[in-house]
């Protein structure tokens, strides 16, 4: 009994905190989501599901949606592939690789905003590094970001240079703990590196994929500070993600209430990736 | 492996090539620190200055600016981590070592795990409701406090694991010897563990000294500003400050360069732990 209450106090003030500062804030936005108000609910009119149906029928809303979708998308199945390819290769075992791993997974530990302060002068029309490299070999220079059908795959091109490392990690992991006698006996059987690719290294390293797939997908889902900095959302909306139309609706035109409204899709939507994650931990504690 | 030379060294020559593309960007940055702005503001690709100049780390030391968003992400990063591990580290023993009622301990666990994953601006309108109410908006203090949304779950994570790894017979032998909690805490768990919150220290402060989106939300005074938000202005400002960036950016990033150098072994061990 003494413990039980030992307990209780050892985790009260971790408790209090995240009450306060998520439990709460949930609750109040999702509250909010029901009214239209300019500053919390003084002088709030109730307006049942109004909120909910506008955002539905918004252009501007629809269109971050499918921005985020893309994003989100393009950036995890393209770490997924790079970052598949070079744990491959740096689990083949040549010489020096020690020594390349660490630059393999620099870019991870820089900073979001060194790492954007970069791209954004590489993606600079006339000087940009990017584009002088181009014109060197003889091609035209690209808008990276000042193009609305380019602008979402240059974000998509920071991110992934950005997080690769991550995913590269996660996998290189996976493949060291591979039994190596398992190669050993295919190889005695005959099979060859691309039958022992796709029927025990890839198998064996599914979970790994899994846990970088939705790691991965959970934070581009969010992505809000590349955006901001890079293209502000635009040209036009062409780059606009959820995050970023929050931020507009709750801090550029203080519509708190509707701003709620896409709070809370976008929770509804974080809880279902979170229910898949936590189905995944969850089964692999009763493996492990 | 025994790979006959000849087959593995398009392979090495791959990887090294790959290991450039990452790195280009990064010697970009660290060759423009250097350059004067006429030799970066223009269609060259050559990487190596012709005429090498510390004036951009002169101006960006300078001037008033830069120190004081320093000192600013010193303090927050600082505080946010303390307050992290102080509330996180009771919380992870409890829910290690002490019986919960009720599965209370498992429900915890899914709430951090929801936590991690609400994306921070869809909690950002009532937290800057709530910070305005008890008078933080636009201080480093509320700044601290907000951060706990990102740095708490992490910690109590985090721990939970260094945690189990504490030998349950050393406290066994303590408890039987008289050793009350706190003192059991305070002389075993806490020296077994010290590597582990060592580790946990920088993984936080890492996420702290990178936070964003609530530095940009709730400081309004330029002088509060963390370096992020600072960094974020001067990419946004469309001028090529390249030089500038670039020195702020080495600047910046050293003390994680370093701290990853120095503790590589316990950081990826406690990276791949925490994402688990």
């Amino acid at each position: 009994m003494p413990r039980n209450r030992t307990a209780l106090v050892l985790l009260l003030p971790a408790a209090i905190l995240m009450a306060g500062l998520t439990l709460y804030p949930l609750g109040r936005s999702l509250a909010l989501s029901f009214f239209v108000t300019e500053y919390g609910f003084d002088g709030a009119r109730f307006v049942g599901l109004l909120n909910y149906e506008r955002l539905f029928s918004d252009r501007f809303f629809l269109r971050a949606i499918r921005n985020t979708v893309s994003f989100t998308l393009l950036a995890t199945l393209g770490e997924l592939a790079l970052g598949l390819g070079l744990a491959l290769l740096v689990n083949r075992g040549f010489r020096g690789r020690k020594a390349l791993i660490p630059v393999l997974v620099a870019p991870f530990i820089l900073s979001t905003m060194v790492v954007t302060a970069i791209w954004s002068a590489w993606f600079h029309y006339d000087f940009g590094y990017l584009n002088n490299l181009l014109r060197a070999v003889g091609l035209e220079g690209v808008e990276w970001l000042s193009s609305p059908r380019i602008a979402l795959y240059s974000l998509v091109l920071v991110d992934i240079w950005q997080t690769t490392p991550l995913v590269f990690l996660i996998l290189l992991a996976g493949l060291q703990s591979i039994d190596p006698a398992l190669y050993e006996a295919a190889r005695l059987d005959g099979a060859g590196r691309g039958r022992i690719l796709w029927t025990i290294t890839l198998p064996l390293l599914l979970p790994h994929l899994m846990l970088a797939a939705l790691l991965r997908s959970i934070d581009s889902f969010k992505i809000f500070d590349k955006v901001y900095a890079l293209t502000g959302g635009g040209p036009g909306q062409a780059t606009e993600t959820l995050s970023m139309f929050l931020f507009r609706q709750g801090f550029r035109f203080q519509e708190m209430g509707a701003a709620s409204a896409t709070a809370m899709v976008m929770v509804a939507i974080a809880a279902v990736l979170a229910g898949v994650y936590a189905a995944m931990i969850l089964r692999g504690g009763k493996e492990g | 492996m025994e790979q006959s030379r000849a087959t593995s060294l398009p392979f090495t020559l791959l990887a090294l090539l790959a290991a450039f593309v990452m790195a280009l960007p990064m010697l970009w940055m660290l060759s423009t620190a250097f350059k004067p702005a006429g030799e970066y503001v223009s269609t060259g690709i050559t990487l190596l200055p012709q005429a090498p100049t510390l004036e951009h780390f002169i101006a960006v030391l300078g001037e008033q600016d830069l120190p004081g968003k320093l000192l600013n992400s010193v303090i927050v990063t600082m505080g946010a981590t303390l307050l992290a591990l102080l509330a996180g580290f009771p919380a992870a023993y409890a829910l290690v070592r002490l019986n919960l009622p009720a599965r209370l301990d498992t429900i915890f666990l899914v709430f951090v795990l929801v936590i991690k994953l609400v994306p921070p601006l869809a909690l950002a309108v009532p937290l800057y409701q709530v910070l305005r109410a008890i008078g933080l908006l636009d201080t480093l203090a509320g700044l601290i406090l907000t951060y706990q949304v990102y740095t708490l779950p992490m910690a109590i994570w985090l721990l939970l694991g260094f945690v189990r790894d504490v030998p349950i017979a050393y406290e066994e032998a303590a408890r039987i010897d008289g050793a009350g909690l706190v003192r059991r805490l305070t002389t075993i768990v806490l020296p077994v563990m010290a590597p582990g919150i060592g580790a946990a220290t920088i993984l936080l402060a890492i996420l702290a000294w990178n936070e964003f989106t609530y530095a940009l939300l709730f400081i309004q005074s330029p002088d509060k500003f963390t370096l992020p938000v600072y960094v974020a202005g001067l990419i946004t400002e469309d001028e090529t400050f390249w030089g500038r960036l670039s020195a702020i950016g080495l600047i910046g990033s050293l003390p994680l360069i370093a701290t990853l150098a120095l503790f590589q072994k316990y950081l990826l061990r406690g990276l791949v732990g925490g994402l688990k």
